[in-house]
């Protein structure tokens, strides 16, 4: 919303208040001022009268002037079109200063320039409250215009300052002067006169005017029919404010009909009485056709939209746009006045789908308050006798009504300081209430306000308490802390777990990262592990982001493809989200390992990203999470070959249940998303937060000592290890008691020294027991019995 | 006499000449050996007169513990010599870099998480999430925003039908919370999460983003008490210097609505270009709950109040970290986010 401090000295005295302290005060009590602009920008310019005008020897474009700027007559070089002889213009003189620089004495092509004849572009007016001839060329002022004068932008009223305030949606009745200078008068604390206009056009005889609505679209349509007006140039005060406005000044009947909306909120339309068929006017929805616009381009209107006919044609599309037929021009004599109430939100509809934001379009969507086209049509009237000569004024028409009701809110001081935590006396309150012209009567403790019509935002105490507190200065609220009982202060378990699994990954070097929900149909597709079913949006912005996400791999992967891009080689990342589809939400852990993980060269320090380590990771996880290791398999991967090397990936199981997969990228998935190699793992996060956990309990330290033995075997190339370890593992009995408490592998050897289709295992052993010292016999029979057992299941020979 | 002393003299000279341990060694035999020449003149004692054995015997004697002594004393240099050597020649150069841990490092979008969450775990606040997928009527009903506001056409917010959409703002968490705690519980929580917007993404602008909102309910909370916890945030967030500064807003869920400026941290309040020159930064909106939205969660909004106020995630770490666009945080660039290894 604009305004500016001509605008507001229209209603009230500000001269004593610089336009920066207005701004500020207003923006304490709610209206943020965004910006404050001046009307127009220049130093050093006059007002000259073009002597004489001849085109430059040199160019076919350039004007060679004498121009008399009353002390002196300079020669000035000037490029535009319409420059002329015997024209009144600004000139800037040498040394003048302009938004687009300084103007300095020079020679061009070969003749002298002092100083610059200037359009109202170059002195930083507004684009908008030009008209395109404006634009184009130098600005001819009128023929009376000061030769001399010392000050042309305040000659022209372009040096006004214009507020740019902020609204919130709760107040847009300020989209309207009238109310925005009562509101700004309060907090100023300044007296608002207002023009005095109501009941303005309650006059004029007998009128053929008749109106009715077909839609509740539009529920309250005033009408008024006034037959003789003179078209001529507006009032400079009109103009003024319309150019505060950045509304462009066409002639008086139209710049009314602006004006009139600017200054009560009320969009109205005005239609040439003789460009239409009659005197009957009905608003109905349920056209399907192409229509001309008053800015001359065809619309295709659709059922919905809110069309004004007469007889049985469109002649405007309610609240947006009236026709080209029967718009207002030179030749214009008489007017049909339309001030009318329709739905926002099929306004809105339309004004999108049409890509037509008009004012008034902007003025419906925001909301109007119920009295606005009353107010319209009173105003109008008025200023159309005053500017227009108005005669031939025929009686208001009313379809429909405003349907409103006065509201009152009683409330009490104790209940506002109740609310806000402050302790404001009544006469305190009583007073922010009369400043808002809320008409406050006091009875006992009960304050009674009448709230005006324009203020539809005003419904409780709480919007009470509000005025209150920002009337007064919330420097005057106090601060203090809640007085409630005391609470404990926590995350869940699934929170703790999600913050230790965060902190573990980025402790392995793992770098956390946040990314998009919404994925294209092609990562949907591709979902590692994901949930079902995925969802999507019913309109969604762009194929990029259509579904929300089952899976978090794909997101991930084109992290990775970025950083290598960028020569990153080690891309280690991880993510932790939600994911989402027709079974509900579940949260997921994905990580993506390349390069090394952890690196020194010089060192020859190394762990790869591989296979293993990406396997290593997860095994720690779960330790953290307190997932035992008995409860976790590793199967070999058959179930997401697409995305995984079926023979370096391998499904997650926890009982019998998949909760992840973890592995190297298939080559084929691996080169259609620039991610070769990588290891990566998706992982059901909230299956591991449900995962039972396993207590921590203290088992005593064993007093006896442990012995270690290494030992290697020659087994089939194909047979998993972890069955090998699975085997020993049950020969470990001595006296009952299990002594074998660790296996650990430490070579495994395909190559050279065993045949093709085997391989040798290299493992350490380490015995202990709990209750004496292991003697060497003891150690020999389990080693013995260990041997057996390998040869027996899986043919295994002992080496070396 | 003379040959004992000359012997004392010898061995001295050569103990003391000697280089390393086994030479030493060496020398200890051939002195103090069985058949070395302190014993030879122990053996020699027998032939000497009766008298004279006693005092011949106790100077052969303190030879011998003499000479001992000396061999033990340059032992002991001699080692530490010796070692002294070895650990020299295992000398490495210290100025090649260490095998520096790749450390992982946190999103700073989740950094400031925590350091929120923490902040209000400790005044008693749990921490409540919520899906992002919600229904309408959470999401803008209950929240007093009106069947035809914008917000809540299908065309401005990301909807999957008519009833669902991808949450807009965390609120839809708080009307969750409101409505399973009424009508006699008193609330204070946290809901942070992932929001998301029509809006295309720029510099300043991303379809989806991160807030967190606060929530508290009981029987008399006041918006003095939102001063009060919101400035005691700042100074934890900030720096204790800062101050907190209300300016009227609107919000359809409460009702007196505010924006929350905080003394700028960069400049003190003095004016600098991260404040735009005015000494204060827009941090977050807030306001006492609307009596609308505790009447339809089942709250009596005559005994029962409280306030609410909301956090954008990025913003705030563009204003700690002084990031100046968005999209950083969503392109996981590493040269990015390993910036925010430190402790802070």
């Amino acid at each position: 919303m604009r305004t500016s401090r001509k605008w507001l000295s229209q209603y009230m005295d500000i001269s004593d208040l610089s336009t920066q302290e207005i701004a500020d005060k207003i923006t304490a009590a709610g209206f943020e001022v965004e910006g404050i602009e001046c009307a127009s920008a220049g130093t050093n310019l006059t007002i000259g009268y073009v002597e004489t005008c001849e085109m430059h020897p040199d160019s076919d474009h350039l004007h060679c002037c004498t121009v008399n700027v009353g002390d002196e007559v300079l020669n000035i070089v000037c490029g535009a079109p319409n420059v002329a002889a015997g024209q009144k213009v600004i000139v800037a003189l040498n040394g003048a200063k302009l938004p687009g620089g300084e103007i300095k004495k020079g020679v061009i092509r070969g003749q002298e320039s002092n100083g610059m004849i200037c359009s109202l572009l170059e002195l930083g007016v507004d684009p908008k409250s030009l008209t395109d001839y404006q634009k184009a060329g130098i600005e001819e002022l009128p023929a009376d215009a000061p030769v001399g004068h010392k000050d042309p932008r305040a000659y022209l009223g372009l040096d006004d300052e214009i507020l740019e305030i902020g609204l919130t949606p709760n107040r847009n009745d300020c989209l309207s002067q009238f109310n925005l200078a009562l509101e700004i008068g309060a907090i100023l604390g300044k007296e608002v006169k207002l023009p005095e206009y109501a009941e303005a056009a309650n006059i004029g005889g007998e009128t053929t005017l008749k109106i009715s609505s077909e839609t509740p679209k539009c529920p309250q349509f005033i009408g008024k029919i006034v037959r003789n007006v003179t078209i001529k140039e507006s009032p400079k005060w009109m103009k003024e404010c319309l150019a505060a406005s950045g509304v462009k000044s066409i002639n008086n009947v139209v710049d009314i009909s602006n004006i009139v909306m600017l200054e009560t909120g009320q969009p109205m339309h005005f239609y040439d009485i003789d460009a239409i068929p009659n005197t009957e006017i009905t608003v109905k929805e349920g056209f399907s056709e192409g229509y001309t616009a008053l800015d001359g381009i065809e619309y295709q209107l659709l059922p919905e939209d809110i069309v004004i006919t007469n007889s049985g044609k469109p002649i405007g599309i309610g609240g947006i746009m009236g026709g080209d037929d029967s718009k207002i021009l030179d030749t214009t004599k008489g007017l049909i006045l339309e001030s009318a109430s329709f739905s926002h939100v099929q306004i809105r509809n339309t004004a999108r789908r049409l890509s037509l934001a008009t004012e008034a379009s902007v003025h419906y969507q925001k909301g109007i308050e119920p009295t606005a086209a009353q107010k319209a049509i009173d105003r109008a009237t008025q200023l159309l006798i005053e500017y227009a000569d108005a005669t031939g004024i025929e009686e208001t028409v009313k379809c429909g009504d405003n349907g409103y009701t006065p509201v009152t809110i009683d409330c009490t001081a104790d209940a506002i300081n109740f609310r806000l935590g402050t302790d404001f006396s009544q006469e305190e309150v009583v007073e922010v209430f009369a400043k808002l012209n809320f008409e406050p009567t006091v009875n006992g403790e009960i304050i009674t306000c009448h709230i005006p019509a324009h203020r539809t935002d005003m419904e409780g105490v709480h919007d009470l308490s509000e005025e209150v507190i920002r009337m007064i200065g919330y420097d005057r609220l106090p601060s203090t802390l809640p007085y409630m009982e005391m609470t404990e202060g926590k995350l869940n378990p699934a929170q703790r777990a999600t913050r230790v699994t965060r902190d573990f990954f980025i402790s392995q070097g793992l770098q956390d990262c946040i990314t998009y929900t919404l994925v294209s149909t092609e990562k949907m597709e591709n979902a590692v592990l994901g949930v079902k079913e995925a969802i999507q949006l019913a309109t969604p912005m762009s194929e990029e982001r259509r579904y929300i996400r089952t899976s978090i791999l794909p997101s991930l992967l084109d992290v990775v493809s970025y950083n290598h891009a960028r020569s990153i080689k080690d891309c280690n990342v991880f993510e932790l989200s939600d994911v989402a589809g027709t079974e509900g939400a579940k949260q997921h852990l994905a990580f993506v390992l390349s390069g090394s993980l952890q690196q020194t060269r010089w060192a020859g320090y190394n762990l790869p990203a591989d296979f293993y380590t990406a396997k290593g990771l997860i095994e720690a996880l779960f330790d953290k999470l307190g997932i035992v290791s008995q409860r976790v398999t590793y199967k070999e991967n058959t179930t997401d070959t697409v995305h995984f090397h079926p023979y370096r990936s391998a499904e997650i199981l926890i009982g019998k249940k998949i909760v992840g997969y973890v592995g190297q990228i298939h080559p084929q998935y691996g080169q259609a998303t620039d991610c070769k190699n990588v290891i990566m793992a998706e992982l059901d996060m909230s299956e591991l937060i449900d995962v039972k956990k396993s207590k921590i309990k203290f088992a005593p330290v064993s007093k006896y000592p442990s012995v270690s033995r290494d030992l290697a075997f020659v087994v089939d190339r194909n047979l998993p290890v972890a069955k090998i370890i699975e085997a020993m593992t049950r020969q470990g009995k001595v006296n009952k008691e299990n002594v074998i408490k660790n296996i650990e592998v430490f070579d495994v050897y395909q190559g050279e020294h065993v045949k093709h289709n085997e391989k040798s295992v290299a493992l350490a052993l380490t015995f202990q027991s709990d209750n004496h010292t292991l003697k060497d016999d003891e150690i020999n029979t389990v080693f013995q019995n260990i041997r057996t057992e390998l040869e027996k299941k899986f043919n295994a020979q002992l080496r070396g | 006499m003379n040959k004992l002393e000359q012997l004392r003299q010898e061995a001295v000279e050569k103990i003391t000449e000697v280089k390393n341990l086994n030479g030493l060694n060496d020398l200890r035999v051939l002195y103090l050996g069985k058949k070395g020449p302190v014993q030879e003149l122990m053996k020699a004692m027998k032939d000497l007169p009766k008298e004279e054995k006693p005092a011949f015997g106790q100077k052969v004697n303190e030879l011998k513990k003499e000479l001992s002594q000396f061999i033990e004393e340059r032992k002991e240099a001699l080692a530490k010599l010796e070692m002294e050597a070895k650990i020299e020649k295992e000398k490495i150069d210290i100025t090649l870099p260490g095998r520096v841990p790749e450390l992982g490092t946190m999103h700073p979008l989740n950094l400031v998480r925590q350091e929120l969450e923490d902040l209000f775990i400790g005044l008693g606040y749990q921490v409540i999430e919520g899906d992002d997928i919600v229904d309408d009527l959470y999401c803008f009903e209950r929240a007093n925003i009106p069947k035809d506001h914008p917000a809540r056409d299908m065309q401005d917010s990301l909807y999957i039908n008519p009833e669902r959409l991808l949450r807009t703002h965390t609120t839809a968490i708080q009307m969750v919370v409101l409505e399973q705690s009424a009508p006699d519980k008193a609330i204070k929580v946290v809901c942070p999460g992932k929001v998301y917007r029509r809006d295309d993404d720029d510099a300043t602008h991303s379809h989806q983003f991160m807030q967190m909102e606060g929530l508290v309910i009981g029987e008399h909370v006041t918006l003095a008490d939102l001063k009060g916890t919101l400035e005691f945030a700042a100074k934890k967030l900030f720096g204790d210097e800062r101050k907190v500064r209300f300016r009227p807003s609107f919000f359809p869920f409460t009702e007196p609505s505010v924006e929350v400026d905080v003394s700028c941290h960069i400049c003190g309040g003095k004016g600098c270009p991260t404040c735009k020159g005015t000494g204060w930064i827009e941090v977050l909106g807030a306001g006492e709950v609307h009596p609308n939205v505790l009447k339809m969660a089942g709250y009596d909004p005559e005994k029962w109040n409280g306030f609410a106020f909301g956090i954008g995630i990025e913003r705030m770490a563009m204003l700690k970290y002084g990031i100046d666009d968005i999209r950083h945080f969503y392109t996981n660039d590493k040269r990015f986010t390993s910036t925010f290894k430190r402790f802070e």
